[in-house]
């Protein structure tokens, strides 16, 4: 969970001074997270670990590129240790074997009034919009988005046409960002 | 092709940030981000909203080499002692992560949280606790026993070898807001007998756990190492 009261930004900044105190604060309070994000990704807690380990070393290192000024710094981490995930599953072309259960159910998750005002009050925008999307447009970007699945791929889980896939996700995105932005 | 329009691109960058898009595509996208504050701006935007999907994971533990291996990529920690060191200091501050560590570790938080278990001991209770490597279940290194008259036994399972300029250091924390408190040194693989004075009253969830520390223990009142086995005390009976 991100911590409100955890500054995010800052640490990067003092990373980028070369703090090696703050760099730590940031692993102790997000290595746990990230592992399990990297894990639902890849599937394999080895590779998953490599995975953290590389982004981690990159946080580091491109500290001082982060600039509060284009959004937050929790969402740059994950944003480095997402490509790194999706670089490594693509360069091994093996689709994640797993129980995608918790997929499904986030799937069928439909919009029911009361969870729409916890959500509102609990600023779960992305939950809150997601629900209002169709179970068609709402699966393929929960695949794409936690296990890192291509269009293609997304398009043979689901026996779904690619052309049909590539138009289902352009058209939820578009509804999500409409939401997000109301 | 990147759309001019506003809408258009920012669900495309939407689409980038997924990792949906395929070359050449994905590079147009990448350099429209490296140069256009305004893109950059949309796909960390994107990533931001994505976090609450992240968020919905349980966090994991990470083993506890990745911290060594993290600072020795970064030129941080000499081979040496990272070959030895495992985990990360300051596990005392950072609860969260000790109740992910294990099934087993989490059932006996789980046992120190039902009503009627935590509470102060009365003299006559007796306590057990599993330390066990964190994040590895299963993997059972040492055994606390506290017998009812107080008296604490620390028995070991395993025989690691501790670099000659280490040493393993026994803590307790009984409250996280007092902070842990040293039980002493303890040889790798041989076991320590405390009395009551020594260790107190003893309460069910107390935890136990053993660092690597600079030789001659902890220069702080705190443990500075990595940990090397972590359990709580569970009640075992009650007089």
């Amino acid at each position: 969970m991100a911590d409100s009261e955890f500054d995010y930004e800052g640490t990067l900044e003092a990373c980028a001074r070369g703090d090696k105190g703050a760099f730590q604060r940031l692993y102790q309070r997000e290595a746990g997270q990230l592992l399990g994000l990297a894990i639902t990704l890849l599937g394999r807690r080895d590779q998953a670990e490599d995975c953290l380990h590389d982004a981690l070393v990159k946080v580091w290192h491109n500290a001082d590129r982060f600039d509060r000024s284009l959004g937050q710094g929790r969402a740059w981490i994950y944003s480095i240790l997402r490509y790194r995930a999706l670089n490594q599953l693509r360069s091994r072309g093996r689709l994640v074997d797993t129980d995608d259960g918790f997929i499904e159910q986030m799937a069928d998750d439909s919009a029911q009034a009361e969870d729409i005002a916890s959500d509102q009050s609990e600023g779960r925008e992305l939950r809150r919009c997601l629900r209002q999307l169709e179970r068609p447009r709402r699966h393929p970007i929960l695949l794409a988005f936690y296990r890192g699945l291509t269009h293609e791929q997304i398009a043979s889980r689901l026996t779904t046409p690619l052309g049909t896939i590539k138009g289902r996700i352009r058209a939820g995105l578009r509804a999500l960002q409409e939401c997000l932005q109301a | 092709m990147i759309p001019e329009a506003i809408e258009p691109r920012r669900a495309l960058i939407g689409e980038y940030v997924l990792g949906l898009l395929e070359e050449p595509e994905a590079s147009e996208v990448r350099a429209l981000i490296a140069r256009d504050r305004e893109a950059a701006r949309m796909a960390l935007e994107w990533e931001q909203h994505l976090l609450e999907l992240a968020d919905e994971l349980p966090a994991q533990s990470p083993s506890l080499v990745l911290w060594d291996r993290v600072q020795q990529s970064l030129g941080w920690a000499p081979a040496a002692q990272a070959n030895a060191a495992e985990g990360v200091a300051g596990w005392w501050n950072s609860l969260g992560l000790w109740r992910l560590t294990s099934g087993a570790l989490a059932l006996l938080v789980l046992l120190s949280w039902l009503p009627g278990v935590l509470r102060d001991a009365p003299s006559g209770d007796s306590f057990t606790a599993v330390l066990q490597v964190p994040g590895e279940s299963a993997k059972p290194g040492w055994v606390v026993t506290v017998d009812g008259d107080g008296t604490l036994k620390l028995q070991s399972l395993v025989a690691d070898a501790i670099p000659a300029d280490r040493s393993v250091q026994f803590w307790t924390l009984v409250d996280p807001k007092d902070g842990p408190r040293s039980l002493g040194l303890i040889e790798p693989g041989k076991g320590v007998t405390l009395n009551a004075e020594q260790i107190g009253a003893v309460q069910a969830g107390q935890l136990f756990e053993l660092t690597l520390e600079p030789q001659g223990g902890s220069p702080l009142d705190r443990p500075t190492g990595p940990v090397l086995y972590i359990g709580r005390a569970v009640l075992i009976a009650s007089n």
